[in-house]
This record gives structure tokens, C-alpha cells and sequence, in this order.
């Protein structure tokens, strides 16, 4: 198909001088295996977002936000290292862009009655949990703490990758999780008082 | 070692400390009620939050993300063709394995457990029965011939949930001591892979049906979190050589190939780079190329 080669070409000139208008074509040439990988990661990519911005319209427009940027950089991603750890990195600094230009409007982030998720089981777990109490709880917490509370205690990864993620030492990683993990424990009514509420805050 | 700090007794739940660190975390929390029921409840925190966000991993992924993840997104042209994110599916509350894993002690986690075990299959057979998580299945993956990654994918989730030390899933010990002189439908002259190298240690396995001869799938665990545990499957078959094809059910990601009348497949929870890795190692052992 000529014209597809030709507007494959077109992309890709376009990205390779530095453009990310998709416009162009409306298709990103994109080896298969990015691609693959890309596609492979996107649920705990939802996962994540979900739990730094609360909210299931956010969260989905913030990886589509990532996914866009990733393959307008994927010549900087580097094989060999991990491509979750690379794609988090990418939506925790889209999502840290959008705090502070949000912070500079002194907009307030979008609140939604929406939940994490539904169905029958999981209401019963929940109402066991409390799990309501914790999703308020979480929404709480300084953005970090929730990224580093996400990243580790959700997703899995140890402090090592978590750090490398949100580009800090091991150190504050350990100690963001220290904080976010008491906050939740005093929010949910197994505290220890209002000293580590505070701290938590910070 | 006195009270440990926050950061300590955290990382210490979280498998993050040295042992010897851990030993004394362990040693504090053994003498202290007090915070022994505060590492309790850091647990259960944990627990609750990992159960409430893995189910976002059973949703649908909107057909806006898979177009941007295949960099399809004509980005205001697509507009009017975003699918909108649909009402979630009924999940089984199947946490994330490394995640898993790590609280496996906690009763919390015990009482998640028990929902995922229960809900694992039926949960991917709902996945594949209502368009599944990721890609749109190719021509070739809605093929009959290919209901058996269902089956080796089902099965793997299971074994992912049950943990690195439950091998009650484990038709077949790796301990001949223990495999009550069942064997595996293994080809002659067949050698069992060894993935040392990558961590992985062979726990045994299982036979199941593929194309109506017995195969075999072999599991193996590691501690390596952002691995976790591998199963590889062997078939013979009659069918041409395949080049090695990605698929995915649920969070489950396979390669599987045909190589001169074998059928193989590498599965596990990690992401594609990791399998094609172990794929090629897999390939060059098998002389499966």
C-alpha cells in the first residue's frame, strides 16, 4: 500500500526530527515488539494511574498520555532494563507536570463519586476492610507517598526499582512508604496518635 | 534491638531487610504484642489496598489506550471513537503475584487467597468469553487449535496464586521420591531446561491435552519478584513451524512456538521482554530454533 508507506514515512520523519503530531498520519510507525510491550503493561499502567489520580477518566487519559510519549521516545528506552519501570517513570512525571500546572492555576483536582471498581464479591470484601475508608484515606496522602505507596505496596516492586522510578534514593523511598503506611494506619482508626499524623503530612 | 523504627518494621513486612536486620525486626516483634499487632494491621493495610486496586487489572482496557499502546491515535480524529471504559466485569480479586506473595502469611491475604483460587480460572475464561484484557485476538489466536494457552494460562494463574511453596497444584514433584512413579509426557531423550541462570528452580509438573496427545507443563518459581514463577510447556504436534507469537490472558503472558513437530510455549507473569529472554534460552536448549 504506497500511501501507507508514504505516510509511515511521513510519521516517522516527523518523529525523527524531534515531532510528536501523530497528525501527520494518524499512525506512529512502532516496532511490533514496543508495541507488544507497551500493550502488555497497560493494565498495571491503569492500575497505577488509578491510584494517583483517584479517579478512572483521569487515570486512563494519563497513560494515554504516557503511551503517546513512549512512542515518541521509544529510541530512549533501553533494552535490557525494565520497560514497567520505564513506563511508570513516564506517568509519574506526566502526572507530577500535571499537578504543578494544576497548582499554578490552583485548579482543583477532579473529584468523582466513582469507584475503584464494582461487583457483588468485592462488596463484601470491602465492607469487611473498609476498603472505602482506605481509597479516602489514600486520596489523602502527599502525591509521593502515594507513588511510592503504589509502586511497592501494590505493584509489587522492590525499593531498589520503586527508586529508580521516581528517580530518589532507596532512603526516601523507604521513608515515603514509612509515612504513607502509618498515615493510613491513623486514618483507619488503628493510629497512634496525632504526632504521626502530622508527619505524615510532610 | 529495641523498637524498631517505622521505616524498619515497614521494610521488614515488605521482605526489603537484610537477614540478619530481619532476624531482629522478627526477634522485637515476637517479644512486643503491642507491635506485633501493629505489623498485623500495617499487613492488613497492605492487603486491603492491593485487593481494591487489582481489580482494575480485570477491567477491559478502553480500545483509546490499546490504539495509543500500537500507536494507532490520530488523536482528534480518534475522538469520536473512544470506547469508553466499560462497566467492570465481575473479578475474582486476583491480587498481582510478587504483591501476593510477599503477605502470603498475613490472614488477610489468606482470606483474598481463598476468593482468587476459587476464581482464577473462571475469571480467565470470562476475560476470553467477553473480549479479554489486551490485544484483540489474530486470526490465528481464535483458532480451536489454540483453547490450550487458555488451559495452560488458567492453570498457570492458579499456580501463581497459590504461591512459590504450595505444590498442590504439582501433578508431578520434581523429587522422584515424591512423583509415586508418575511421569511426565516428555519426548525421548528429552532434557528438562534448566533456568538456573535466571533463578528459576524446576518444582515439577503437570500433563494435559494439547491437540489430543499428552504435554507437559513444567513449573518453575523464583524469589525474583519482577520475574515470578515460569511455566514452559512442551507438546508434540502436527501442525507447521511457527515463528514465537506473544499472546496474553488476563495478566498472563505467553510466547509459544512450533518447531519441527514440538510445540512450545513459555508463560508467566512477567512482561514479554523477560519471556522472549527466557524464550531464546528455552529455544537453544531445546534445539527448538
Amino acid at each position: 500500500m504506497p500511501q501507507r508507506n508514504k505516510a509511515d514515512q511521513d510519521a516517522l520523519s516527523s518523529r525523527q526530527a524531534g515531532s510528536s503530531d501523530p497528525a501527520v498520519s494518524g499512525f506512529r510507525p512502532v516496532s511490533a515488539r514496543f508495541s507488544d510491550q507497551l500493550v502488555a503493561v497497560l493494565p498495571r499502567l491503569r492500575r497505577f494511574a488509578r491510584g494517583l489520580t483517584g479517579s478512572v477518566v483521569e487515570a486512563d487519559d494519563l497513560v494515554q498520555a504516557a503511551c503517546e510519549r513512549a512512542l515518541t521516545r521509544e529510541h530512549q528506552f533501553q533494552e535490557g532494563t525494565r520497560f514497567d519501570s520505564w513506563m511508570f517513570r513516564i506517568v509519574q512525571t506526566i502526572w507530577i507536570d500535571q499537578i504543578r500546572a494544576r497548582d499554578v492555576r490552583k485548579e482543583e483536582p477532579e473529584t468523582e463519586a466513582e469507584r475503584i471498581g464494582t461487583d457483588e464479591p468485592m462488596r463484601r470484601v470491602e465492607a469487611r476492610l473498609a476498603l472505602a475508608e482506605v481509597r479516602l484515606a489514600l486520596k489523602d496522602l502527599p502525591p509521593e507517598q502515594r507513588a511510592a505507596l503504589m509502586l511497592v505496596t501494590v505493584d509489587g516492586l522492590s525499593y531498589k526499582e520503586a527508586a529508580a522510578v521516581a528517580e530518589v534514593p532507596v532512603g526516601t523511598i523507604m521513608s515515603r512508604l514509612a509515612r504513607a503506611r502509618v498515615a493510613l494506619q491513623v486514618k483507619l482508626g488503628g493510629g497512634r496518635g496525632s504526632k504521626d499524623d502530622a508527619e505524615a503530612k510532610r | 534491638m529495641q523498637r524498631p523504627s517505622d521505616e524498619l518494621l515497614i521494610a521488614y513486612l515488605d521482605g526489603e531487610l537484610d537477614a540478619e536486620t530481619s532476624k531482629e525486626v522478627a526477634t522485637a516483634i515476637a517479644r512486643d504484642p503491642a507491635l506485633a499487632r501493629e505489623a498485623q494491621m500495617l499487613g492488613e493495610t497492605a492487603a486491603a489496598l492491593r485487593v481494591m486496586f487489582d481489580e482494575v487489572l480485570q477491567e477491559s482496557v478502553p480500545e483509546r489506550l490499546l490504539a495509543a499502546a500500537r500507536g494507532e491515535v490520530g488523536d482528534s480524529e480518534l475522538d469520536d471513537k473512544v470506547v469508553r471504559f466499560p462497566e467492570a466485569r465481575k473479578p475474582s480479586a486476583a491480587p498481582a503475584a510478587q504483591s501476593w506473595r510477599r503477605w502470603a502469611s498475613l490472614p488477610i491475604a489468606a482470606s483474598v487467597a481463598c476468593l482468587i483460587v476459587g476464581g482464577g480460572v473462571g475469571y480467565l475464561l470470562a476475560t476470553q468469553s467477553s473480549g479479554g484484557l489486551v490485544p484483540q485476538p489474530t486470526e490465528q489466536t481464535a483458532a480451536a487449535s489454540l483453547n490450550w494457552l487458555d488451559n495452560v494460562a488458567g492453570y498457570h494463574k492458579m499456580l501463581v496464586n497459590a504461591g512459590p511453596n504450595d505444590t498442590a497444584l504439582v501433578d508431578i514433584p520434581a523429587d522422584p521420591q515424591s512423583s509415586g512413579g508418575h511421569k511426565l509426557a516428555l519426548p525421548q531423550d528429552f532434557h528438562l531446561p534448566d533456568l538456573k541462570p535466571w533463578g528459576l528452580a524446576y518444582q515439577g509438573g503437570r500433563v494435559l491435552f494439547i491437540e489430543g496427545r499428552p504435554a507437559t507443563q513444567l513449573f518453575y518459581t523464583t524469589d525474583n519478584k519482577a520475574l515470578g514463577p515460569v511455566t514452559v510447556v512442551v507438546a508434540t504436534t502436527t501442525l507447521p513451524d511457527k515463528a514465537p507469537t506473544p499472546e496474553q490472558r488476563g495478566d498472563i503472558n505467553m510466547l509459544w512456538w512450533r518447531h519441527h513437530g514440538h510445540e512450545y510455549a513459555v508463560v508467566g507473569t512477567a512482561n514479554l521482554g523477560y519471556l522472549w529472554n527466557i524464550h531464546n534460552d528455552l529455544a537453544w536448549q531445546l534445539d527448538a530454533i
